[in-house]
């Protein structure tokens, strides 16, 4: 019984923790030991904010924007349109600063060279028409909405109707291993994790190539819940967000991966809110 | 192939007959949709990525994911707490099965609804944490703890209850005449059921709770195989050693224990677990009373009819491909045929391909063979044909041969699968529901069954949707439910014990 009692203890003790300041993110590739990697940044905006901060893994976007709602973590470096989620659900949420590279961010259409689909200038060629396509995740920005925007926009149709077949991959390292083994003729993929496997020879540019690299849209940032201020003490916001901007050491910023953040603002992302509501993905 | 085509092959009533013409019925439907399902192979160069994979499986590096030992923890305590809590709910309502249908109905409804679509549910208002977690596990297998027990409770004996003296009390002829009478097979099945809760426990880190599944999710769909490959043994090895570590006396010291890592628990918000509950989960037309916007938004439910018969389809090729599979595989791991060494490769192929996720599998299929409904078929009949054959080997053994020594051929053919048959059958008319859930898990091959759009709402953040398609979806395997229990074999040969109900349900 004592027993008992002290385990019940224990447990509620865990529970009422102070007002710790928790964040999550999760980077566009390589999600290999993210405490590690993240707990030196919840080391750092611990030391520059002044109050205690806790690094929350999280795995997919979709657990990221429960967890903001639900206010177990208060500030989450989201993709362009779980972004534009989250701050829809939590109102007064903000963006409050993204990476150098995010604004202008792309998307590269890559496509296995046997599908004989050969890159022509501006334009994604037409002959991906009847041919086997593949996304990302369903709700990736880079992976999902833009492609379809830009498709949708040259075509003037959905995918469905244009490509033989339109899979989810669910990543972008899967695209490119699905386009790489043939299974689907074409896929989309962010610019940044094709880059990254290229330059690691994680990838066969003799089967795949990138076929055309669409026009560049605003894309991940750092997203702040309003109620900050208020329970972490007046002025936290502007804390948080020049934390961020300098943020200069590369063992820190490689963890995302970016070069550096830069500031940024709700409606940096009204072009992705449209394109969302366009789509049918955000209502 | 079906009766009509050969009425005199197959005529008759004996039980064996019904059983044969059962099955060939279901093979010849098989066959006969077949041309509606999209089986089309597509790929060129797969072997790149699986020499990839088999490199990771062979040359595991067991350092490389962080907190491996609590996320081993975690996987253990959510299993155990859920199955515990499963069970505490369950018992109860096993009492009251046959005498409401209130209690039926809704036993249906929880245990119709994957574990991880009770997760993602749970997960929109717990977040992240051990309760999500549990609850997932707990609320489905209450609804089955309380379907099996009731049947367990069924089966009592009742000659010690017919001995006790007139005017016992109703607690006390539970107590002493018939709960003694069945513990055995109440705590067999109990602790079957522990072992698919580990296996769900796993699934569930696939929706980001922090268990096994989480790092083995990530490091395969990031194609950082050695990674996967340590988990994926790791995995193997702790269903495997469930014996040793899984003892009754342990137990419960394991279950306070993990109770020290399950923490924090979260502080629910009331008005947004209240929000969720009354608003976000139903159409806003409906709670506005705007009938024809009712209509607008059924009509916004993206191809429903299609995602329907997708689902049915792919679940009766599953079912008629765990048939095949499950015939040809249980002698791999029977008594009765080859040897020693034949029979610890089969048992141990056996298992690998009933722990691997089916999801793995899928994938693996999907670089062979490009997207169609075939790599989702062949994971699903591998899968579920192998845990098939696995109870049926079991059974096997249970039977000593006698007459004169016979070819394996005529062995198999002549004195063993004639008892076992009905027993197979049964097992796979209860797996049906399982393959029917299990269609679920697999959208990521771009095949649009119910599960793939509960996903996509669930990743849209549109609850009303996904929660109209979890009741569709729950609709649907009560009903398949509902047809597998009316054909399954009924009467129970002499020879073939009543294996626990249920057996093959997780």
């Amino acid at each position: 019984m004592r027993w008992l009692v002290a385990c019940l203890l224990f447990v509620v003790s865990t529970a009422v923790l102070a007002d710790t300041f928790r964040f999550t993110a999760i980077p566009d590739e390589d999600q290999s030991r993210l405490e590690e990697r993240f707990d030196k940044v919840a080391a750092y905006l611990e030391n520059a904010l002044g109050v205690e901060v806790e690094y929350v893994p999280v795995k997919s976007y979709g657990a990221a924007v429960s967890a903001f709602r639900n206010d177990q973590v208060q500030l989450a470096w989201f993709g362009g349109l779980t972004g534009v989620q989250a701050r829809r659900l939590v109102p007064g949420s903000r963006a409050i600063a993204q990476g150098k590279e995010d604004a202008e961010f792309r998307t590269y259409f890559i496509a296995n060279r046997d599908s004989e689909i050969d890159a022509q200038g501006d334009d994604l060629p037409k002959d991906v028409q009847g041919k086997a396509f593949t996304f990302g995740a369903k709700t990736s920005t880079s992976g999902r909405l833009m492609p379809e925007y830009f498709i949708r926009e040259q075509f003037g149709a959905p995918p469905k109707s244009l490509f033989s077949r339109v899979g989810f991959s669910g990543d972008h390292s899967r695209t490119i291993a699905l386009v790489e083994s043939g299974a689907y003729d074409l896929g989309a993929v962010n610019f940044k994790v094709w880059d990254a496997a290229v330059a690691d020879g994680r990838v066969d540019t003799d089967k795949v190539d990138v076929i055309w690299k669409t026009p560049t849209y605003p894309d991940y940032q750092w997203t702040l819940r309003g109620d900050a201020d208020e329970r972490y003490g007046a002025g936290f916001t502007g804390k948080v967000r020049k934390a961020l901007l300098d943020m200069t050491d590369p063992a820190l910023l490689a963890s995302f991966p970016r070069s550096g953040f830069i500031p940024a603002d709700n409606d940096d992302y009204a072009p992705i809110e449209d394109v969302g509501e366009e789509l049918g993905l955000l209502r | 192939m079906g009766p009509e085509r050969a009425p005199g092959l197959l005529a008759g009533d004996t039980f064996n007959l019904r059983l044969a013409r059962r099955s060939l019925g279901l093979l010849a439907l098989c066959l006969i949709l077949l041309p509606f399902a999209d089986l089309a192979v597509t790929t060129h160069d797969p072997w790149a990525e699986l020499g990839r994979m088999l490199d990771g499986l062979l040359r595991p590096d067991f350092l490389a994911t962080e907190s491996l030992a609590h996320a081993i923890a975690l996987t253990v305590g959510f299993a155990l707490w859920g199955t515990l809590l499963g069970m505490l709910l369950g018992f109860p309502l096993a009492l009251l099965f046959h005498r409401s249908r209130l209690v039926r109905g809704g036993c249906a409804f929880v245990r119709a609804i994957h574990e991880l679509f009770w997760a993602l549910l749970l997960l929109q208002v717990f977040g992240l944490s051990a309760v999500t977690a549990i609850a997932a596990l707990a609320l489905p297998y209450a609804g089955i703890f309380a379907k099996v027990y009731a049947e367990i409770l069924e089966l009592t004996p009742r000659a010690p209850v017919d001995a006790l003296p007139e005017g016992t009390g109703r607690l006390s002829r539970f107590a002493y005449a018939e709960l003694p009478m069945v513990w055995a097979r109440l705590a067999g099945y109990t602790r079957y059921r522990f072992e698919c809760a580990m296996r769900s426990s796993v699934l569930l880190g696939f929706v980001g709770l922090p268990t096994l599944g989480f790092h083995l999710e990530s490091a395969f769909r990031e194609g950082r195989y050695a990674e996967a490959g340590a988990l994926l043994w790791m995995f193997y090895l702790l269903i495997a050693s469930l014996g040793w570590w899984g003892h009754r006396r342990l137990l419960p010291w394991l279950a306070l224990g993990s109770l020290f890592l399950l923490g924090p628990w979260p502080d629910v918000d009331a008005t947004l677990l209240w929000r969720f509950v009354s608003v976000d989960l139903w159409p806003r037309p409906l709670l506005e009373g705007d009938w024809t916007g009712l209509w607008r938004w059924l009509g916004d439910i993206p191809d429903l009819l299609p995602a329907i018969g997708n689902t049915l389809l792919l679940g009766l090729l599953g079912t008629a491909g765990s048939l095949v599979v499950a015939l040809l595989a249980w002698p791999l791991a029977s008594r009765h045929f080859g040897n020693s060494i034949t029979r610890v490769m089969g048992k141990g192929g056996l298992v690998l391909m009933r722990s691997t996720p089916e999801l793995m599998l899928a994938f693996i299929f999907l670089l062979l063979l490009g997207p169609s409904m075939l790599p989702a078929w062949l994971a699903l009949a591998l899968h579920n044909g192998a845990l098939i054959a696995f109870l049926v080997a079991r059974h096997a053994d249970a039977f000593t041969l006698d007459g004169p020594p016979l070819t394996a051929t005529g062995r198999y053919a002549y004195t063993l699968l004639p008892r076992l048959y009905d027993g197979l059958l049964a097992l796979l008319f209860y797996r049906a529901e399982t393959i029917i859930r299990e269609t679920a898990l697999l959208g990521m091959l771009g095949i649009a069954t119910l599960g793939f759009h509960i996903d996509s709402s669930f990743a849209y953040l549109m609850f009303d949707q996904a929660f109209f398609l979890l009741l569709v979806t729950a609709g649907l395997n009560i009903a398949v439910d509902a047809i597998a229990r009316r054909y399954r074999p009924r009467e129970t040969s002499s020879h073939c014990d009543r294996r626990v109900p249920g057996d093959a349900a997780c």
